[in-house]
């Protein structure tokens, strides 16, 4: 079979354009969905380390809870769950439908969810990683709790966190792909369209996977940057 | 709450709750397979280890989705596929996102299962040697029972995480626990109560599922027992 | 009211009045009255398990001890019978006083992702609040004060053992303290390196700075101190100047205790 590798460019035919566009949307509703999972995921390590006992308990239910239910499902949850809320909210108030909620919200939430869920597990790691001296003398000079966090707590655990984080970083660009059914026009379902308007799956898949795979590449790499930088000083010198 | 409606859509997921833990098994038993002989190519040689590198770096680098869309639905593009005694197999989406589960964990366990090869104290393996084993019996007896149990709580993780991912399978019309709750919600439009009910089937599944792997954890290395962290 | 730091010699630098501490059901300091005056140079000797590391620790209350009252740099802390936990004022009493002394670690616990220089103004900066410039043009003096002014920006993990117990000292003395606390100075250290942090908190002793110093360096404490507290079981078993708890100890144990170290050292 030859390909019309023009398909893939920007020319009058080409669906360039397009795919950098859902490459576009990719990045954006992971980006989303991962901040969304730093802020979960620092709360509830907060709550595993720190809190009380009830406390403790619901950040152990969150994680067990979204570690134990098919990504796709926590989606279709949110989206079509969440459709069904807008539509009973909509009822109530006596409007016309049609109701719809916006895919990239309902992805980015569900995502953010299970994200925040294994980063939580990063942080917890990397907070028992810090040594226990670093914290003693920070509170022997009078640090405060915050103040000690802000200082001596976050910097040391966030560095130690980096490859875990890349690795739900990971993780997060992947499961983006099962946001294309919500519709939401990225990637996934980008090429979707195109294998079915050109007859062509087997290369619009491919092309959709060799997408995949520069934006994981691309990231494992500012990843391991991002680890070399934050460990200067932490080895010993290389002589 | 809808009771009466709730149970019945329990009863109606259970049914596809063999077909989902038949794709989980298989693929793991695939997958598991085929990570071994990915280990042994790494093995072999240079060619080898690089070949390995690559296969883990395609299929953990890109979404399990999209590999099972290019099996089902690209595969059927060339005619020597449509052509070969293979065909019958490939047109049939079971087999399809089996070979993509199959596939994808793979590539995971292999990296597990390399984690745990490189945690094998070289004392052991000397001692093998020392003994006269030869390089089977080595890897029967000594390298591989070390290995399997170093890589075990990573691979726990593993077998959750293709239990859930079974559910992809749904995508591409099979009727798993997955597949039916969403031809559910086509019909009845409820959808938080049926996919909350799929859920809770997910959840208690799962943490079955851990509670079994973390006694076989301490059955097969009672001198790790306590130790995870 | 016969409350501590009222007395004939002017407000002490530190008091500690009937410190009782336990872990489980050990009690591990029974009861320990101690004072240190400005200028004084303590010395906490005994064996390992006498409590000497816990006294000291209760001083900054790295340890709440469970009765007794501690009074340094300024502020009073007492602890009431059978309370758990330190109240909100004496909690503000702990940090105000903790900012004014100087703790120095057996482990050194300098900050892993702060540079040399970074470590001495951590706290002046973020704890004291005090001007950067001004901090870091102390700091610089005194890394120079204990041999290190070329590892400014030398990461920790990049310094020998005897290099950042010099900067421990140096982050203590950047606060500026009214007393430092040595715990074990030396303990973590290869022998060989033992000698430059000794000769730098000699040189402090010589300022007249107020130290209380937890060693095993017998000699060095005997040289260094003005005064000599030694510690049995939770107790202090003798005390006095130098002379007299090194060469002539009334106590049978600290006779043991001191002719036995003074044989493995010398």
């Amino acid at each position: 079979m030859d390909y019309d590798w023009e398909l893939l460019g920007f020319g009058p035919d080409g669906w360039g354009p397009v795919l950098l566009r859902a490459a576009g949307v990719t990045v954006a509703v992971s980006v989303t969905a991962f901040l969304l999972g730093v802020v979960l995921g620092t709360l509830c390590a907060w709550a595993k380390i720190g809190g009380n006992r009830p406390v403790r308990a619901a950040a152990e239910a969150y994680t067990v809870i979204l570690r134990g239910i098919p990504d796709l499902l926590v989606i279709y949850l949110f989206y079509f769950g969440g459709r069904q809320v807008v539509a009973w909210a909509g009822g109530m108030l006596g409007l016309q439908g049609p109701f719809d909620i916006s895919g990239f919200a309902a992805g980015a939430i569900a995502i953010g969810l299970i994200s925040g869920a294994g980063q939580a597990e990063v942080f917890r790691g990397a907070y028992h990683a810090i040594p226990v001296g670093s914290l003693e003398a920070a509170r022997v000079v009078g640090m405060r709790r915050f103040l000690m966090f802000r200082r001596i707590i976050a910097p040391q655990a966030l560095s130690t966190a980096i490859p875990g984080l890349g690795n739900q970083w990971q993780s997060v660009i992947k499961e983006s792909a099962l946001v294309s059914v919500t519709g939401l026009v990225e990637t996934m379902r980008q090429v979707t369209v195109a294998a079915g308007s050109t007859e062509m799956p087997f290369f619009f898949f491919a092309a959709g996977a060799v997408i995949y795979l520069i934006i994981t590449s691309i990231s494992g790499l500012v990843f391991k940057g991002a680890e070399l930088w934050s460990q200067r000083g932490q080895a010993p010198a290389r002589l | 709450m809808d009771f009466a409606f709730l149970s019945e859509t329990f009863f109606k997921l259970l049914a596809g709750f063999p077909l989902t833990v038949n794709l989980a098994v298989l693929s793991l038993a695939g997958g598991g397979v085929l990570a071994l002989l990915l280990n042994m190519a790494r093995a072999s040689g240079w060619l080898g280890a690089r070949f390995a590198d690559f296969y883990v770096f395609l299929f953990r680098g890109s979404p399990l989705l999209i590999q099972i869309f290019l099996i089902y639905y690209g595969l059927g593009n060339f005619p020597a596929v449509r052509e070969s005694f293979l065909w019958p197999f490939l047109r049939e989406p079971y087999w399809c996102a089996l070979l993509a589960l199959i596939l994808n964990d793979a590539a995971y366990t292999a990296e597990i299962l390399r984690g745990g090869f490189r945690a094998v104290p070289r004392g052991a393996v000397e001692a093998a040697e020392a003994c006269g084993m030869s390089r089977l019996t080595r890897l029967r007896r000594i390298t591989l029972p070390v290995a399997i149990r170093q890589a075990l709580p990573a691979y726990s993780n593993e077998v959750i995480s293709m239990f859930k991912s079974t559910a992809l399978a749904s995508t591409v019309t099979l009727m798993e626990v997955t597949g039916i709750a969403r031809a559910e919600v086509s019909a009845t439009y409820r959808a938080i109560e049926i996919f909350l009910c799929a859920a809770v089937l997910y959840l208690v599944s799962t943490l079955l599922i851990t509670r079994a792997l973390r006694l076989l954890e301490t059955r097969l290395s009672p001198w790790l027992a306590g130790n995870r962290a | 009211m016969s409350g501590l730091g009222v007395n004939g010699m002017g407000e002490p630098a530190i008091a500690l009045r009937g410190i009782r501490k336990r872990f489980g059901d050990q009690e591990v300091l029974r009861g320990i009255d101690l004072a240190a005056h400005d200028g004084d140079v303590i010395a906490l000797i005994g064996a390992s398990g006498s409590g000497k590391s816990t006294l000291l620790r209760c001083i900054p209350m790295l340890e709440v001890p469970q009765a007794g009252e501690i009074f340094a740099a300024g502020e009073r802390i007492a602890l009431r019978d059978g309370q758990q936990k330190l109240d909100r004022a004496q909690q503000a009493a702990v940090q105000r006083m903790r900012t004014r002394l100087g703790f120095v670690f057996q482990s050194f616990n300098l900050w892993p992702h702060r540079t040399v220089l970074q470590n001495l103004i951590e706290a002046p900066v973020h704890v004291q609040g005090r001007p950067k410039a001004e901090c870091i043009a102390e700091a610089e003096a005194l890394l120079e004060k204990v041999g290190l002014a070329e590892k400014r920006d030398a990461w920790p993990a990049h310094l020998s053992g005897g290099q950042q117990q010099r900067v421990a000292i140096a982050r203590a003395l950047a606060l500026k303290p009214r007393a430092l606390l040595f715990d074990e100075p030396t303990s973590a250290l290869d022998p060989e390196l033992v000698g430059e942090v000794l000769k730098v908190i000699r040189g402090l002793a010589e300022e007249g700075r107020t130290m209380i110093i937890v060693t095993h360096e017998m000699g060095f404490a005997r040289e260094v101190c003005n005064k000599a507290v030694f510690l049995h079981q939770g107790r202090i078993e003798e005390e006095g100047p130098p002379e007299q708890v090194f060469l002539d100890p009334r106590s049978d144990r600290a006779r043991a205790f001191v002719s036995s170290h003074f044989n493995r050292n010398r």
